[in-house]
């Protein structure tokens, strides 16, 4: 098989994988080629909007097991490639000299069994550290239910690695993926967490969720994706909005992915991780799933107008980082800037604060920027709900154009 | 009459300059380079300061290394009035000294944080879109045209990454190239350098080829977002990226 098509079947294979982060890695060129950038770097963005930073592509999508909701499945009749480890570093390094890519992602079916797969992976990227010189990002995929001795010499390889949960509950694993058990992956997270340091996955791990395949609310994505970060210290999680490409009776029918859906979880998730919140603040039993109108932090804060309006020139870092419209960069600002003057409404923009998201909720030297009378929950819910409206109709003619 | 202060277009000309002028307690209309073409009220003073680049050191020390770095990030840029900008910023700078930066209520503060930032983004995003060929003889040769004058600093991006390469980065916006021997670059102006561009590799159409194969592949079509596309990654840029060019 010619390598460009072998390259098209295994990027095709791994492109619903929603990682593609290159930040956090810290290796310097010493004599090779290649280093890494803390912030990460974004080389091109995809038609989809999303960012490319990575090669990011299967070693091969054969694979033994029969996960419903996974384009590589083995019942699915597909064309099945497989790279050899010197494939994959001449793409790498030939991508990495024109500045094409980061690094590399690198995942894999399972092909004979976890050990064997875990085996063609660590030659791959042996083979890059150590013949190649290649300094450069590493995420690289452990496959569940191999042994740790390979997990150990893997991790000392790549910059990330990480296992995919893949869904929120055991029932749903259950459900759809027989082979998989979580147990298996919380076993992964635990022992990077354990091993982690500057040589052993020095840009930490991640994990991913795909969302709607199963009927699990947000509330129950929310506390598990907290608890992983609170178990495993992981980076990051990501939500993948289910893309029905199998046909299945377990599986939805839908017609579009749950992508406002998606960008929901992802703002709780950054608030989760950056503002202080916790999921109870966010959802409970009674209201288990994000309004799908307004975002989760405006949200919240409507449904708490007595912590609200809050004083600019007085209140805490942490109450900055609740006031909708104020993000973690203007908060900072703010707090920098106030030991030095008095904080007036125009200086406000100037920092980076969405004026026309805060304005509801906040006091600028005892002042209330719009009409008084109108601090109630239905004039500011209503108008919040307007404005995502706009952005919302955009959403969709993006989707009715596809 | 306006008085439009001429300094010679570099870094340490203008901020001597500037020094200078605050230091004579000078009026000051505006400070541009010899080809400003002055207006019926204005009258162009050149003037004779001594070129000392222990300002440098002198800035960071009464600032601070962030202040200095946002100033130079300014004058990189192609702002209309940025020397009217550094000037005011230097003159409360003297005043506020290392708290300068904090100071957002000021025009001269937030203009020079919004200018540098701009400037910073834009380095930051030529890192990811410099698009390299490789050329006969095994050469890098990349074209870009940045907004502002970022070739020094992208250049020092990639000593690091591609340190054991020779390399060739071309600003086709104000034709200069940097030029890497595998030991330090050199910015030059393409007037006063010619540079025989080799062929390309034999091998150089096939590996892009692949990219671009990647590069549909990992699209998700059911997600298909051009806006959000163009949103972080602005057309300006693709003229020289290789994945995207045909979609111009």
């Amino acid at each position: 098989m010619e390598l460009q098509e072998k390259l098209k079947i295994l990027a095709d294979s791994a492109k619903y994988d929603a990682s593609c982060s290159s930040s956090g890695g810290n290796r310097k060129n010493n004599g090779g080629i290649g280093n890494t950038s803390v912030s990460g770097i974004c080389h091109s963005f995809s038609s989809d909007g999303r960012c490319i930073s990575l090669l990011k592509i299967l070693l091969t999508n054969c694979c033994i097991y029969d996960c419903k909701y996974c384009l590589n499945r083995k019942s699915n009749n597909i064309k099945r490639a497989i790279f050899t480890p010197e494939e994959i570093c001449t793409i790498t390094l030939n991508f990495y000299r024109r500045n094409y890519i980061e690094g590399l992602f690198l995942s894999s079916g399972v092909i004979k069994s976890p050990d064997y797969t875990m085996k063609l992976l660590i030659k791959t990227v042996s083979l890059l550290r150590h013949k190649y010189h290649f300094n450069g990002y590493i995420h690289a995929k452990a496959i569940p239910k191999s042994s740790s001795s390979l997990l150990k010499e893997l991790g000392s390889l790549v910059d990330r690695l990480s296992a995919n949960i893949e869904l929120p509950t055991e029932n749903s694993l259950k459900l759809l993926a027989p082979n998989k058990e979580s147990k298996n992956v919380s076993e992964i997270m635990e022992y990077v967490k354990t091993n982690q340091s500057k040589k052993y996955v020095p840009a930490g791990q991640s994990t991913q969720m795909i969302i709607g395949a199963t009927r699990e609310t947000d509330f129950q994505i929310m506390s598990k994706s907290s608890d992983l970060y609170h178990k495993y210290h992981l980076k990051r999680v990501f939500y993948s909005a289910y893309v029905p490409i199998n046909k299945d009776n377990l599986l939805p029918s839908l017609e579009h992915p749950p992508l406002i859906r998606e960008n929901r979880l992802y703002q709780a998730d950054w608030l989760l991780r950056y503002y202080n919140f916790k999921v109870t603040d966010l959802l409970d039993i009674q209201n288990p799933n994000f309004n799908v109108l307004i975002d989760p932090k405006a949200d919240w804060a409507i449904r708490h107008l007595e912590e609200f309006p809050k004083e600019i020139n007085t209140c805490s870092y942490n109450d900055l980082l609740k006031i909708p419209g104020i993000g973690i960069k203007s908060a900072k600002r703010i707090i920098s800037s106030r030991k030095h003057f008095t904080i007036h409404l125009e200086d406000l923009k100037r920092m980076g604060v969405v004026l026309k998201r805060a304005k509801y909720f906040i006091l600028c030297n005892g002042k209330y920027v719009t009409n008084r009378d109108l601090f109630n929950q239905k004039f500011i819910e209503k108008n919040i709900i307007l404005e995502e409206k706009n952005m919302t109709a955009l959403c969709k003619e993006q989707l009715r154009l596809f | 009459m306006n008085y439009v202060f001429i300094y010679e277009g570099d870094f340490i000309s203008l901020l001597n300059i500037i020094l200078y002028l605050i230091k004579n307690n000078l009026q000051v209309e505006n400070i541009k380079t010899e080809n400003y073409n002055p207006s019926l009220f204005e009258q162009t003073i050149h003037l004779t300061v001594m070129q000392d680049e222990k300002i440098i050191d002198q800035i960071t020390q009464a600032f601070g290394i962030h202040a200095l770095r946002s100033m130079y990030y300014v004058f990189l840029s192609e702002e209309e009035n940025k020397e009217l900008i550094l000037y005011y910023f230097f003159r409360n700078a003297l005043k506020y000294r290392h708290r300068i930066m904090y100071y957002r209520n000021l025009k001269c503060v937030s203009e020079v944080l919004r200018i540098s930032n701009y400037v910073r983004h834009e380095i930051h995003k030529m890192k990811g879109f410099l698009r390299f060929k490789v050329l006969e003889k095994n050469i890098l040769y990349a074209e870009m045209e940045p907004t502002n004058n970022i070739l020094f600093l992208v250049s020092c991006h990639f000593i690091h990454r591609l340190k054991n390469e020779f390399w060739i980065i071309k600003d086709n916006k104000r034709k200069i190239i940097s030029i890497y021997d595998k030991k330090e670059f050199v910015i030059v102006n393409e007037k006063e350098f010619h540079l025989a561009i080799e062929k390309e590799s034999i091998e150089e159409q096939k590996i892009e080829l692949l990219w671009r194969t990647f590069y549909k592949t990992i699209g998700i079509k059911e997600r298909k977002n051009d806006r959000c596309r163009r949103n972080f990654m602005p057309k300006k840029y693709w003229k020289y990226i290789t994945e995207v060019k045909e979609e111009l």
